[in-house]
């Protein structure tokens, strides 16, 4: 017998209360584990943004247009290398309007150009190029919608009202996390000319290349410099402050998620607490007999802690073991495929789990601390005076 | 240091108070007390005469309110909390009325737990524990649980790990209180045979004046004097 061996068999001497513990904590560290992925998450596609790529929109806000004749002047601007835009359709599949996706008009070539990590084959490129009502849709969006290459598809617009029909060119893959797989791409020119003469030659949003990722604050205040004095105003940002930005109004559920990850981990901590400290409470005379025969008071705080560690990391590895099959295979394939403009890759991320085992230890320490201490340090007459 | 080198137990002038609704409550007055190498003391005395709070001094369990106690050699009152831990380890064994065994031990487990605080290594821990168990003659049961042993059969458990360490003094409080006839004899023929073959001074608390006659002396204590 070792001193391991004796705290793990102390940690497991009831085991029935030892599994419902465990059990409760695990269930705990999966919730947690789930929260967390959904920050990870939202995190991954702006994290992932392109650091030589910036933006710019109107610096009011985002939903208010350039004059398309912006995109000639942040392309002569020092350090672009290159430029396109994109309008927000809005559209829907009158066949399922409650399925959101992200709909774009773009310049198709200088889009491509632009966004390199997306992988498209040379024919549907050619296709989609040739084809002003053609479109090319992510990957993931294909799959759920069920459209493949030379399907026809009408949708409805919002923000530009009627129907267009459209003719599958291509479906695109990403090569980075950075890129939605789920966008249904449009031709700029055939939206543009469908509009009245008011609404036409009129941009969301412009993205540029740069030559150098570290001069992007540079750069983005020279194009904004050179709008400045014009009636439409520009903020140019990079990649993922852009994202941000459009998806800002996620930002404080995001927070309350936050908030949440952390009352788990309080109600992980009072479980794993309360189980400790009637389990100590019942063997204060052991603890008296340890003393007595000359284990110290640091003995006693070790094995106390050494149980509520071993019941704190089993049970993360249980929660562990669950939510991985959980999210990864199932939960997380069902977001990525319907909320994939918001969570494009919805896995759980190395760090997550390394948190969620870390803190399963740590809060086995932390809620055994107070029990652990309060009988290293009572006296040994009358812990043996202490009946179970 | 006491005045004769045999004596074991040496305690002078020795009182001990406890607060209790916000008065001292005496136990000990000033009692002077020896216990010789090599003795079987019984200590008697009535419920409240101060028996197990002399015992928790000896052992060092307690510390008194006034007086010295020196205990093989060592002045208890100059020892710290570490030094008192490790006076008990190498110095005393113990045998406690409810047997106190670990339940998630087995037998030889529980034999050999002292022996964790030392640096003997795994292997000689259990063969030590193996004899121990041997001179209590419970060679057939080292792999038992508590549950699974009797209560005479516990308390000759407790017995084994108090020796292990090769302790100098056996501190033994009520180590029949809990047993029946049979088994308290049996407990206390292992007790005279480690004080008569294996030289342990031995000093035992108890109310049974059979177990009282197997001791070489007794001492009673009475409204915390000794007669």
């Amino acid at each position: 017998m070792t001193t391991f061996g004796l705290v793990l068999r102390n940690a497991l001497r009831n085991k029935f209360r030892s599994a419902l513990t465990i059990l409760g904590v695990a269930l705990a560290i999966v919730a947690f584990i789930f929260l967390r992925t959904i920050i990870t998450a939202w995190n991954t596609g702006a994290d992932h943004g392109a650091k030589d790529r910036i933006a710019t929109r109107h610096k009011l806000s985002f939903v208010i247009t350039l004059p398309k004749r912006y995109i000639d002047v942040v392309r002569q601007t020092e350090g672009v290398k290159g430029a396109t835009w994109a309008n927000w359709v809005g559209a829907k599949d009158p066949r399922n309007p409650d399925n959101f996706f992200a709909s774009l008009a773009v310049d198709p070539e200088s889009f491509l150009e632009v966004h390199h990590e997306m992988k498209v084959s040379e024919e549907a490129r050619q296709r989609w190029f040739e084809d002003r009502r053609g479109a090319i849709v992510g990957d993931v969006l294909a799959r759920n919608m069920g459209l493949k290459v030379g399907d026809k598809i009408s949708l409805e617009g919002t923000i530009y009202p009627g129907t267009f029909e459209y003719q599958i060119a291509g479906i695109y893959e990403a090569t980075r996390r950075s890129i939605d797989r789920s966008q249904f791409l449009i031709h700029w020119d055939y939206l543009n000319d469908s509009l009245p003469a008011d609404r036409q030659d009129q941009i969301g949003w412009i993205i540029a290349r740069i030559d150098d990722a570290s001069s992007s604050g540079d750069i983005s205040a020279r194009i904004d410099r050179t709008f400045e004095e014009s009636d439409v105003p520009t903020l140019s940002m990079s990649e993922r402050q852009l994202q941000v930005s459009f998806l800002g109004m996620l930002s404080a559920l995001l927070t309350a998620v936050d908030v949440i990850s952390g009352v788990i981990l309080l109600i992980l901590a009072l479980i794993l607490g309360n189980t400790i400290a009637m389990g100590v409470r019942e063997r204060q005379n052991e603890f008296g007999v340890l003393r007595a025969i000359g284990f110290l008071p640091r003995h006693v705080l070790a094995f106390i802690m050494g149980e509520a560690a071993i019941v704190g990391v089993a049970a993360g590895i249980l929660g562990l073991a669950v939510a991985y099959p959980l999210v990864e295979l199932g939960m997380g394939r069902f977001i990525e495929e319907n909320m994939s403009a918001y969570f494009p890759y919805f896995r759980i991320d190395v760090s997550t789990y390394a948190a969620a085992l870390l803190l399963s230890l740590l809060l086995g320490f932390i809620a055994s601390a107070i029990p652990a201490l309060r009988s290293s340090r009572m006296s040994v007459t009358d812990a043996l005076r202490r009946v179970a | 240091m006491s005045e004769d080198a045999k004596q074991i137990v040496f305690l002078r002038g020795v009182t001990k108070s406890f607060a209790k609704g916000g008065e001292a409550l005496t136990v000990l007055h000033g009692l002077d007390f020896e216990v010789e190498e090599g003795q079987f003391l019984a200590l008697m005395g009535p419920s409240g005469s101060g028996k197990s709070t002399l015992l928790n001094l000896i052992a060092g369990l307690d510390v008194p309110t006034a007086g010295r106690v020196e205990v093989a050699g060592h002045d208890l009152g100059a020892l710290g909390d570490g030094q008192l831990a490790k006076f008990r380890a190498n110095t005393l064994g113990f045998v406690f009325q409810s047997f106190n065994l670990l339940p998630v031990l087995t037998a030889a487990e529980n034999v050999a737990l002292p022996l964790l605080l030392t640096s003997v290594p795994r292997s000689e821990r259990k063969t030590r524990a193996h004899t121990a168990l041997k001179v209590v003659g419970l060679s057939d049961r080292v792999d038992h649980y508590p549950r699974q042993l009797s209560g005479g059969q516990e308390q000759r458990v407790s017995i084994a790990r108090a020796i292990v360490n090769d302790p100098q003094i056996i501190i033994a409080d009520e180590p029949t209180g809990e047993l029946d006839r049979a088994s308290a004899d049996a407990v206390l023929d292992l007790l005279q045979k480690l004080n008569e073959e294996l030289g342990k001074t031995i000093i035992m608390v108890t109310h049974d004046p059979r177990a009282a006659k197997r001791a070489s002396s007794v001492r009673e204590l009475d409204k915390g004097q000794l007669s």
